[in-house]
């Protein structure tokens, strides 16, 4: 089967400092793909490149076949392609409208708004509110909600539980379950290794930089993975 | 209070044109993160094409406007952004200052050179005629700019709250990367952010004409004025800036007024944009003004730049000697004027030595350093009028600039970067409209003498006996320079331009450092201000205004601002060539010439200097081809000039590549 996205041979860096030598990963159509590892192994440098927000040194990033790595992040988000960066994804200081509608045209607008609110009815309370205002649960929220607008084909997520209380964590991951049953594929950084597990059909462990770990969630169940390539306390 | 009236008036006029010109600046600065020091002279090139359009080719007045204001001056805006500053990606905020100021050189002299330097009428666009208001007075032009100064103002406003491009506009602001994954291109907002800067100033400078006339210099820096009413808005709030700007109209219009009866303030009503500029600056506390454009992010060109500063490290004793050597065997062939210009020249060697200790070494941008020299050339003429000894004069005269610029540096410098560049800009020319006419300077009659030097029983009155004495003092000025550059006080300065975060963290007071450097700069201006004074004999309120600053910024960045060699190679290219070459062409487009490679050299480590290759005559001795191979650091520097990015051993992976040779 043709991955949906798939990455080759992918070195990339700041300055002269290479952090990705050299990594591989597939995310076929329809899949969740759990990308785990420890601090500073490479998994927000990975999300980055393939979104376009670093430049890739060699390797490929092949999206549905056809390779991107040379275009434009807001090509790449246009294609469908699109990242929920770490931290909370959102235009502080434009209101929550704002943040969902800068990028659509005059005629979705009304259709875009309803189904942010459909899916987040609390943002739909709060559309006239100013985003950086907003708690960290509802701005993450925005942050997905936002993300949709685009339709992507797969979403990104860096770390979007960091930080949140466990009943908005429960909402984000409903949310990212839905994504799913939309036919969207997922790429995750999650820092709740079993939750991402559980949803993820094959799990990815990245250590300084290169891939070490490729497989299916049942071949994590026994913890020994874990305990060998994140250590004890994952 | 009535005879007040009119003049608010005529303020609420101006204060309209600058809060036109003044948020285009705003737009321009929030969206793309670089402050255009050019705004002004953008505005008047287009100005000059409006006029070109209407009385040379005879185009009906509202089709040359809307060709000046929305073809050509987005034209210009597209231009500055994909052609000058994409391919600074990434570099320093100095980087981004000295291209700004090497377009405003570059089109200024432009102008000079098509439009000849006269300022030339412009007929009335609007009706002259006028309507009575209670009390007053008011021409149908001035309401009609009132009106399209709150129009623009208005539409700004809504652009940003309910149209698309708007909001993204303002997305971009908030964070570029973000709206980059929302599918949006940063780039192109960022490019019509320039356009509709542009556009601003050309309708500011349009409007304005009628008034004024145009001329290169005139329009360019009235433009500037907005610099203060964007400096009340923060660089970032429209509102306030629109504000701010009519504040300084009315203001400068009312002090007008004011000030006729007192003829000793008459500097004090051109100069009141400036003095918000630099009182906002003064009073922020830390922090209030955002920074925005990027840090410099160490990649591309890393290596070389590296090398370049190795070579600033080093004491150039070489250089030097051969220096010294050819200026000292030079008046036995030359004579008359060409001596003149030579020791002109040896005292320019000064005062580009101390800009660079500034640009080259500390990374900041002083705009003021033309008014170092012009105090220093007066103050000693107040101390030779004062019967105080030459030397003694021209040391005292260094001196009492030094906490002058420690007024100046103070308060800025804690601000860094683009804050520095604009708080010495406002003080530049707030001394040159309000301190020349003082008898601190130059006094009524606006013109001071200076004589030659005499002392121990020598005459230093002769052109040749003089250029001698130039050359000591200079080259003694030169050693305490190059011996900054590698004392412990250039590292720190280094180390300061690298990374303030990191060398504060080692406990280094950043302020003290800096403000030290600019005091000396200050002191040694003012030296070499002394020398040229006493060379001409007299000097006078024109010699050196404030607007040579900018230019000596562009030609030492053209030169090379990190090493000695970029100073001489300064002076030479901006006193010696045109006074060889005297042919036209030279003189006219040498100045266009140095706006253009300043602009190409900004980021070029140490600009033309940097590009020569000097034949490295010791390798010859056997003895320093030893010590070179044997002495760690500079081997150290030569790994890490080689290994590029990515090439680097995997055992060594993530380490500076000078630490991994010095380990060698």
């Amino acid at each position: 089967m043709t991955a949906l996205l798939e990455v080759t041979g992918l070195r990339a860096g700041y300055g002269r400092n290479e952090v990705l030598h050299g990594v591989d990963l597939r995310v076929p159509p329809g899949a969740a793909v759990a990308l785990l590892g420890s601090n500073g192994a490479g998994k927000t440098t990975l999300l980055k490149t393939i979104a376009g927000l670093l430049p890739a040194r060699d390797g490929h990033v092949l999206f549905q076949g056809t390779p991107i790595e040379k275009r434009p992040a807001n090509a790449r988000a246009r294609a469908g392609v699109c990242l929920i960066p770490e931290g909370r994804g959102i235009f502080r200081r434009l209101t929550v409208r704002e943040n969902l509608t800068m990028q659509v045209g005059r005629r979705q607008l009304n259709g875009t708004l309803e189904r942010a609110a459909d899916r987040f009815p609390r943002l739909g309370e709060r559309m006239n509110q100013v985003a950086g205002t907003l708690s960290g649960g509802e701005q993450q929220m925005l942050a997905l909600a936002r993300a949709l607008v685009t339709d992507p084909a797969v979403v990104l997520a860096d770390e979007l539980s960091v930080g949140l209380a466990p009943v908005i964590v429960d909402v984000i991951f409903e949310a990212l379950a839905a994504l799913r049953a939309e036919g969207r594929s997922l790429l995750l950084v999650e820092q709740y290794v079993e939750r991402a597990v559980g949803i993820a059909d094959y799990v990815y462990i990245l250590q300084k930089g290169e891939i070490v770990f490729v497989g299916e969630p049942s071949q994590c169940a026994s913890g020994v993975v874990f305990a060998r390539y994140l250590g004890a306390s994952a | 209070m009535r005879e007040y009236l009119p003049f608010l008036v005529i303020g609420l006029a101006s204060g309209s044109i600058y809060a036109i010109a003044a948020m285009g600046l705003v737009v321009t600065y929030k969206t793309s993160g670089v402050f255009n020091f050019a705004h002004g002279a953008v505005g008047m090139i287009a100005t000059f094409i409006f006029y070109s359009l209407r009385v040379d080719v005879g185009v009906p007045t509202w089709l040359a406007a809307a060709l000046a204001i929305l073809v050509v001056a987005p034209l210009i805006g597209v231009v500055i952004d994909r052609v000058l500053l994409r391919r600074l990606r990434g570099a320093s905020a100095s980087s981004y200052v000295v291209v700004s100021l090497g377009l405003l050189v570059g089109l200024q002299y432009l102008a000079i050179v098509i439009y000849g330097p006269a300022t030339r009428s412009v007929e009335p666009i609007f009706s002259r005629g006028t309507f009575r208001l209670p009390g007053v007075n008011v021409g149908y032009d001035q309401a009609i700019i009132v009106a399209i100064s709150l129009a623009s103002a208005l539409a700004l406003a809504a652009f940003f709250r309910a149209t698309r491009l708007g909001i993204q506009t303002r997305a971009v602001v908030d964070d570029a990367d973000l709206t980059e994954l929302m599918g949006t291109s940063s780039a192109r907002v960022t490019t019509f952010s320039w356009m509709l800067g542009c556009s601003f100033a050309t309708l500011a400078g349009v409007l304005l004409s009628p008034f004024l006339g145009i001329d290169a210099v005139l329009l360019t820096l009235l433009v500037i004025k907005a610099f203060g009413a964007a400096a009340v808005g923060r660089l970032v709030s429209l509102p306030r800036t629109y504000l701010g700007a009519i504040g300084i109209g009315v203001g400068e219009s009312l002090l007008t007024k004011w000030v006729a009866a007192r003829p000793s303030l008459a500097g004090l009503p051109t100069s009141l944009s400036f003095i918000v500029l630099f009182a906002v600056l003064v009073f922020s506390r830390k922090g209030s003004f955002a920074e925005l454009t990027t840090q410099a992010v160490r990649a591309a060109g890393g290596a070389r730049a590296r090398l370049a500063q190795a070579r600033a490290r080093r004491f150039p004793t070489r250089l030097l000697v051969v220096a010294v050597t050819i200026a000292l065997l030079l008046p036995a062939r030359l004579d008359g004027s060409r001596l003149l210009t030579a020791t002109s020249t040896l005292a320019f060697v000064l005062v580009f030595a101390s800009l660079g200790l500034l640009v080259g070494l500390s990374r900041q941008v002083s705009l003021c350093h033309a008014v170092f020299v012009v105090f220093g050339a007066t103050t000693l003429s107040h101390f030779q009028d004062a019967g105080i000894p030459y030397l003694l004069a021209l040391v005292l005269a260094g001196l009492v600039l030094v906490p002058v610029g420690a007024l100046v540096a103070i308060p800025a410098i804690r601000l860094s970067g683009l804050f520095l560049a604009l708080a010495t800009f406002g003080f530049g020319v707030l001394a040159q409209y309000l301190l020349f006419g003082t008898k601190y300077a130059f006094g009524a009659k606006a013109l001071r003498t200076l004589s030659r030097p005499e002392f121990l029983g020598v005459s230093f009155l002769g052109d040749k006996a003089f250029y001698y004495f130039v050359l000591a003092v200079v080259v003694a000025g030169v050693l305490a320079i190059e011996l900054v550059r590698v004392t412990r006080l250039g590292r720190l300065l280094r180390a300061l331009a690298d990374s303030p975060t990191a060398t504060e963290s080692v406990g280094v007071n950043p302020t003290a450092s800096r403000v030290i450097v600019f005091c000396l700069t200050a002191f040694l201006a003012a030296v070499a201000g002394g020398l040229l004074g006493s060379l001409t004999q007299v000097v006078n309120p024109t010699s050196f205004d404030f607007s040579q600053s900018l230019f000596w910024i562009a030609v030492l960045v053209t030169a090379g601002p990190a090493t000695l060699g970029g100073a001489i190679l300064s002076a030479v290219l901006l006193v010696t060539v045109p006074a060889v070459f005297t042919a036209k062409a030279v003189t006219q487009w040498q100045p266009v010439a140095f706006g253009v490679m300043a602009i190409a050299l900004a980021q070029a480590p140490n600009g033309l200097a940097g590009l020569i290759r000097i034949p490295d005559f010791s390798s010859l001795s056997k003895a320093s081809a030893w010590r070179r191979r044997t002495t760690g650091s500079r081997l150290g520097e030569r790994v890490a000039a080689r290994a590029a990015p990515g090439e680097t051993t995997a055992g060594v992976r993530g380490v500076p590549g000078s630490m991994a040779g010095a380990g060698r």
